[in-house]
C-alpha cells in the first residue's frame, strides 16, 4: 500500500489539516489493511510538513501499521520526522 | 525594543495596545483557513522573490507552527480580538516574516500543565525546549522544539516575545525582559 501525500496538498502544516486528512485515509485509503501490514509514505512533490500536520498523520498510521518512507529530501520533511523522532 | 521595520512596527503596536487597534485587512487573519491561505500565498512570494526553494518552505514550515499555536491555544478563548497579525516582506532576497496575536501568551498556556513556572521567562524557554503542551492530555508540544531545531545551525533568525519575555534565537539562544505585549510576537528574519 503506497500513500502519495501531495494528493492531499503541497503545504501540509496544521493540525485540524492533518486530522481530516487521516480521517479520509482511514475511510477511503487503509480501510481494509490488517494491523502491522507494510504502508509506504510518499512524499514527492510536498513542498512544506510540520510536525503538527505529520503527529496527526504518520504518527497515527505508525501505530496501527509497518511504515515506511519515500521522496524525503524536502528539508522540512527531513526535520519534521526528526522532530517526531521517526527514523528515516 | 528597536523596531526597524514597518511590519514589525505595525505587529508590535497592535500587540502591545491595551485597546485592540484596527490594523490593515491584508495583514489580519481572523481564522485558520485565511491564515493557511496567506501562508500559501508566502510560499509563491518568497519563491518568486528568489529566494531559495529550500529557504522557503523551511520559513512557510516556521511560520505554520507559530501561527497555527496562536489558533490552537486560543480557540474560544482570545481575550479580545480572535485571529492573527501575519505579514512577509523582502528586501532582495532578505525576507522578514511577522506574526502576532493578542491571544493568552505562553505563561498563561502553559502553567495549566506545569503550574511551577514562576515567569514570562521560564515559560518561553519551556515552551522551545520541552515536550510539553497547554493542551494535555493531547499528546502534542513538538511545535516550538522544531522550529528552534529549524532556526539553529541555520542563517535565520527568530525574535519571540510572550508576556514581558523576549527572546531571541540563531545560533545561541537568549531570553530577556522587555516591554510586555499581550499574547505573542514573532518575527522571523532569514
Amino acid at each position: 500500500m503506497k500513500i502519495d501525500l501531495i494528493k492531499f496538498g503541497d503545504i501540509l502544516v496544521s493540525r485540524p489539516a492533518g486530522r481530516e486528512a487521516y480521517l479520509a485515509m482511514s475511510a477511503y485509503i487503509t480501510k481494509d489493511l490488517k494491523e502491522g501490514e507494510e504502508v509506504v509514505v510518499d512524499f514527492l512533490g510536498v513542498k512544506v510538513l510540520t510536525p503538527s500536520w505529520a503527529d496527526e498523520v504518520i504518527s497515527k498510521l505508525a501505530q496501527h501499521y509497518k511504515v515506511r518512507f519515500e521522496n524525503t529530501d524536502n528539508p522540512t520533511v527531513k526535520m519534521t520526522l526528526k522532530t517526531l523522532l521517526i527514523n528515516i | 525594543m528597536v523596531i526597524g521595520n514597518f511590519l514589525e512596527k505595525m505587529a508590535y503596536d497592535w500587540a502591545r495596545s491595551e485597546a485592540p487597534e484596527q490594523i490593515k485587512d491584508e495583514y489580519y487573519c481572523a481564522t485558520r483557513d485565511v491564515f493557511q491561505a496567506r501562508l500559501d500565498g508566502m510560499v509563491s512570494f518568497l519563491l518568486a522573490g528568489k529566494v531559495a526553494e529550500g529557504d522557503a518552505y523551511m520559513l512557510a514550515a516556521i511560520a505554520g507552527e507559530i501561527g497555527n499555536n496562536s489558533f490552537d491555544h486560543n480557540l474560544g478563548s482570545w481575550p479580545d480580538v480572535p485571529g492573527v497579525f501575519f505579514g512577509c516582506d523582502l528586501n532582495g532576497t532578505q525576507a522578514i516574516i511577522v506574526l502576532a496575536d493578542r491571544g493568552q501568551g505562553v505563561l498563561k498556556t502553559l502553567k495549566r500543565v506545569k503550574p511551577e513556572l514562576e515567569n514570562d521567562e521560564e515559560a518561553l524557554f519551556t515552551a522551545f525546549h520541552e515536550k510539553l503542551s497547554g493542551r494535555a492530555p493531547e499528546s502534542r508540544g513538538n511545535g516550538l522544539k522544531f522550529v528552534r531545531e529549524a532556526i539553529e545551525g541555520s542563517k535565520k533568525h527568530l525574535t519571540f516575545i510572550s508576556g514581558s519575555a523576549k527572546m531571541e534565537l540563531n545560533e545561541k539562544i537568549n531570553i530577556s525582559r522587555t516591554e510586555a505585549v499581550r499574547g505573542c510576537l514573532a518575527i522571523i528574519a532569514l
